[in-house]
């Protein structure tokens, strides 16, 4: 930014300005970075009391008040792994839909609609949501299969579902937005068709956008709380199936935190947890950056 | 073609119907909560404290929408100097490419970490490390780094969006930095750079998850202190269906909550909008 502009040239006044702006950045990043720091810290990491052994068994049951306690989280990260597999599984086809919708078939007046509408879809708390699926899928199910309370994974995969929609829809839409701008005028004008255009040209230069907008979902999907925790049924044992009750591990941790005391085994254990998390979301976002850069770099190979 | 034909009609029927439903979920949520909740939203609802027992029967939500108000105060009086000027610093005065390209990847990785996590640190590091307690203040401070990286990435675009000639233009007339910072800069990223505030607000309001454990209780009586825990209105809304209090209060929470962030947004669209006129 400052190539043609010489530092040199700053005024006291102006040194001071940068000093400020600049101990802000670096307050930022510090503060950020301490957060990571500390995370990790919790794990017992750097007093060599990592759970290493507890991490690793999955199969055994999470019953922290037995004797001996037991901290297996293979229910957690199954009900993790199935609720996000139900969300993407329902979201990512209906989005990247939404998005070619949103980029080549709607006419501007529906996609006048369609931009708010998205907005608004993104912009209802969590806890709105949790509440929403309460409402209609839970109390649906409840009263279709006469059980006193209908909380199931699949009822949560379906709110995540929504939630994440907005996300896949309006980054794919951005990326086949971009790909038809530069070669539909081409395209069209060498006579080949629509479908042929979309198909061999906007579809294969898209796809790391729409990649991209694959891996967002999913980072989505899988930090998501609140609603998880409302819809999921909290209970940790491990699911038997999609309609049966679980315990994703955003849910373990909001649940089991609140009545842990620091620095305990249990403690140490839902931190490493929350760790392993952290590191999931952040390879996720860097996937999603490497990927739109080659969404860039290749769009005119 | 007469083969590819039909393919094509159904490829066409199915990407419309991905974007009817697109356009359906957001009426289908937001009218199914506007008429089950509209009929018990009243200004007493707005404006008088939880009642009955146990409390959030009866009465209404104003300890939990100041509570909310509150911590986001405490959380901007964070974010926005340290995001504003990070921004700042990182388009105007960042003297190498790496660097910014190397903050702004951490920075944006981030603010992709799920708020949990936040939460998670927040309890670690201010209320029982700092030893500040279920509190405003260690909540607002969880908000204040659950808005932050939105908020340093949308300033320094604003900043970086302010065209070259403007810059060239005052700064040939032989004024210093601070001065076209503060006469050109601020005023030409001011309103990106507020659609950019009302998003992060936005959507820290609703957060419930970091706030669960850092600064919110069910209930609670008396004002708004740093160092107490307080009400909010998400919180209040999962603690209304979570323990299953009472659903038509929760209904109307649902509603205020939704109505509010809407017009919330709906500001920041208009501001946006205004943007591309100027």
């Amino acid at each position: 930014m400052t190539d043609g502009h010489p530092v040199s040239s700053l005024s006291g006044r102006d040194r001071m300005l940068k000093y400020l702006a600049q101990a802000a950045l670096w307050g930022t990043l510090t503060v950020l970075g301490l957060m990571v720091v500390f995370l990790l810290k919790e794990t017992g990491l750097f007093q060599g009391l990592l759970p290493t052994r507890d991490l690793l068994r999955v199969g055994a049951p999470w019953s922290p008040l037995a004797t001996p306690p037991s901290f297996g989280l293979g229910h957690a990260w199954v009900g993790s792994f199935l609720v996000t597999g139900i969300s993407l599984a329902l979201a990512v086809p209906l989005g990247i839909g939404i998005g070619i919708f949103a980029a080549e078939l709607a006419p501007p007046a529906v996609a006048r609609i369609l931009q708010p509408a998205l907005e608004l879809l993104a912009g209802i708390p969590a806890v709105v949501y949790g509440f929403f699926g309460y409402v209609t899928f839970v109390k649906w199910y409840a009263d279709w299969s006469g059980r006193p309370t209908g909380e199931s994974l699949l009822a949560a995969g379906l709110v995540l579902a929504i939630m994440i929609l907005p996300f896949i829809a309006s980054t794919s839409a951005e990326a086949l937005r971009t790909v038809y701008q530069d070669y539909r005028e081409a395209a069209l004008g060498l006579g080949v068709t629509e479908g042929c255009l979309f198909r061999r040209i906007v579809l294969i230069k898209a796809l790391p956008g729409l990649a991209a907008a694959v891996a967002l979902g999913l980072a989505r999907a899988l930090g998501e709380t609140l609603a998880v925790l409302m819809l999921s049924g909290n209970t940790a044992a491990m699911p038997t199936g999609l309609l049966s009750r679980g315990q994703p591990l955003t849910a373990l941790l909001l649940t089991e935190l609140g009545e842990t005391a620091a620095g305990t085994p249990k403690y140490r254990m839902l931190f490493s947890a929350a760790c392993l998390l952290l590191l999931a979301v952040l390879a996720l976002n860097l996937v999603i950056l490497a990927l739109k850069r080659r969404f860039l770099e290749h769009l005119h190979d | 073609m007469t083969r590819r034909r039909p393919l094509d009609f159904l490829f066409r029927g199915l990407v419309w119907a991905a974007g009817i439903i697109g356009m359906a979920l957001p009426m289908w949520i937001v009218g199914f909560l506007v008429i089950r909740g509209a009929g018990k939203l009243s200004w007493s609802f707005l404006v008088d404290h939880p009642r009955g027992y146990p409390p959030g029967t009866e009465g209404g939500i104003l300890p939990a929408m100041l509570g909310s108000a509150a911590l986001i105060l405490v959380g901007l009086v964070i974010a926005v100097p340290l995001g504003v000027g990070g921004g700042l610093y990182l388009a105007e005065f960042c003297p190498s490419k790496r660097l910014q390209s190397y903050a702004r990847a951490g920075v944006e990785a981030l603010a992709g970490v799920p708020s949990i996590l936040y939460g998670l640190f927040g309890y670690a590091c201010f209320v029982v490390f700092l030893r500040m307690g279920i509190s405003l203040l260690a909540g607002g401070l969880v908000l204040g780094l659950v808005m932050l990286p939105i908020l340093l990435i949308t300033s320094q675009e604003a900043f970086a969006a302010v065209a070259a000639q403007f810059r060239e233009a005052t700064l040939s007339l032989g004024t210093d930095r601070a001065s076209w910072i503060f006469w050109v800069l601020l005023p030409k990223a001011r309103a990106r750079i507020l659609s950019g505030l009302v998003l992060a607000v936005g959507h820290a309001v609703g957060s419930a998850a970091p706030v669960l454990f850092t600064a919110s209780v069910y209930f609670r009586k008396g004002g708004l202190h740093l160092d107490q825990p307080v009400m909010t209105l998400p919180t209040h809304l999962y603690f209304l269906v979570s323990e299953a209090i009472s659903f038509d209060h929760a209904f109307a929470t649902a509603l205020v909550l939704v109505i509010g962030l809407s017009i919330f947004n709906g500001a920041a669209m208009v501001l946006r909008h205004q943007m591309r006129d100027s």
